[in-house]
């Protein structure tokens, strides 16, 4: 590959924006694993101790959220979290809700 | 974005990049003959369908509309429309003949299917021989009408290849193309986003209007929609809400105004630049309209693999999913996974992108049209008589 500006941090997931609630895992990350995480919008990092397994596409959560916070990814609201959230926890369909269709 | 192009340049100024002879069925009950005469006759392609008959009102409309856009698609350089009766088939037949390109008509009442099949084929022979002797000529990315959709999305397409497409769809638009863009269901949780950028007033009250109507079809059907929308494939890779899906899904519109709203199968009027068409987000249906409105490639990130093809339409697959990549490897056309590693920056996967979708206009095959997918849907907007 020419040398583009890009290159390989390490890194276990990206966040889309600063100030989201989660990033997505870019590979499968494990229990008990301190991942990695990239900022896409500003290139800056940040470490998560994973609560539990997170496969390929799936998220991470970066910040604590109470009981039915709104999520906020793409610096957007993608739904609410009824029993809220720690940092490290798998977030998916058991602990995300969609805000829109119920 | 450099390269030369080369497009078929129809009768009415419209650039392709396929040269198909169509025939086209008018109703269900004309995909035998049309299939029929498809088998006799080398160089054709048969689009049979489910649909045309006892259709009434506002969905016939869009049956016509449909039927007509697709012959008419600057993609088909002729076109024979086999129907039951003389009237409906005739109806198809002039619509598609005001682009100038030649078009037969039969119809199977009267005669039969075998008698049907005799006329048609000697018709499309002469149609397939005609067409055998145009020639690509040097086009403009300006003269290109582009369609994006994504399927069997995960987080992996918000991450890349939407983006990637994104990139690509801006570039475009400040070439001078025009680009259409849809799934209107699918916009739920950011259509505000889509609203902040239609060109005037008039225009977001109009796409605020069809995403209203839309939306409120399917929320007053009470159902559970998760596992529809999101589906399951999207579950499986990560998608947790409509929400975080239609924000993925937007990442491919670009950054540039809308400059029109069209119903479904609707061609555009206000020059070139980046259209919304009110559709369904199911592949199928989503590509069939886009292709009825005029588009002659389409740009499509998936996720987990959606294998969709359009039998007029080249599909170029985009996958940032190195899971994909490697196992449905077939059906990719562009692995932009390296987003996911950062080993790829996203102007240099818009290129990828861009080169793949030039090297597809200049009549490279797509992954979807050697392995022969050629998935033609038509929307149904209510029930039959």
């Amino acid at each position: 590959l020419p040398d583009d500006g890009a290159h390989p941090k390490g890194h276990r997931f990206l966040i889309h924006k600063r100030g989201d609630h989660v990033g997505v895992a870019t590979s499968d990350i494990e229990a008990g694993e301190k991942a990695i995480g990239i900022f896409m919008d500003d290139d800056s990092t940040i470490e998560v101790k994973a609560l539990a397994d997170v496969p390929l596409g799936h998220k991470i959560a970066i910040e604590a959220l109470d009981s039915n916070a709104e999520v906020i990814e793409y610096g957007t609201r993608i739904g609410r979290a009824p029993q809220g959230f720690a940092v490290g926890d798998y977030v998916h369909t058991h602990n995300l809700k969609s805000a829109r269709w119920q | 974005m450099g390269g030369e192009l080369l497009g078929y340049r129809r009768q009415n100024g419209r650039v392709g990049v396929r040269n198909h002879v169509v025939i086209l069925s008018v109703d269900d009950i004309s995909n035998a003959a049309a299939e029929a005469v498809a088998g006799q006759v080398t160089g054709t392609l048969a689009l049979p369908h489910a649909y045309g008959r006892l259709q009434y009102g506002r969905d016939l409309e869009l049956h016509f509309r449909t039927l007509i856009g697709l012959g008419a698609n600057p993609n088909v350089a002729a076109a024979l429309v086999i129907g039951i009766e003389d009237k409906w088939a005739r109806r198809v037949a002039d619509g598609i003949a005001e682009t100038g390109k030649p078009v037969e008509w039969v119809s199977i009442e009267g005669k039969g299917d075998l008698e049907t099949v005799r006329q048609g084929s000697w018709m499309a022979k002469d149609l397939v021989q005609w067409a055998s002797e145009l020639r690509r000529e040097p086009v403009e990315l300006a003269e290109l009408t582009v369609s994006i959709k994504c399927g069997e999305s995960d987080t992996t397409t918000g991450l890349g290849s939407c983006p990637a497409v994104g990139v690509v769809v801006d570039e475009l638009v400040d070439a001078g193309a025009t680009v259409f863009f849809g799934e209107t269901s699918e916009l739920t949780g950011g259509e505000h986003l889509v609203a902040e950028r239609c060109a005037t007033p008039e225009l977001r009250e109009r796409f605020m209007e069809l995403y209203r109507g839309y939306v409120d079809e399917i929320e007053s059907s009470g159902a559970d929609l998760l596992g529809s929308q999101p589906t399951e494939g999207n579950i499986a890779g990560g998608l947790s809400t409509i929400e975080e899906k239609a924000l993925g899904n937007i990442e491919k519109t670009g950054t540039r105004p809308v400059i029109g709203v069209l119903e479904c199968a609707e061609a555009p009027s206000n020059g070139s630049g980046l259209y919304f068409m009110d559709s369904s987000s199911a592949a199928a249906e989503h590509i069939t309209l886009m292709a009825a409105g005029g588009a002659v490639v389409h740009l499509f990130p998936t996720g987990q693999g959606n294998v969709i093809g359009n039998p007029i339409e080249p599909v170029v697959k985009i996958t940032a999913n190195p899971t994909t990549a490697a196992t449905m490897a077939e059906h990719i056309d562009v692995d932009v996974s390296g987003l996911l590693s950062r080993e790829l920056t996203l102007p240099r996967a818009g290129e990828l992108v861009i080169d793949s979708m030039r090297r597809t206009a200049n009549g490279r095959l797509t992954a979807a049209e050697v392995l022969g997918h050629r998935e033609l849907s038509l929307t149904r907007l209510y029930r039959s008589a």
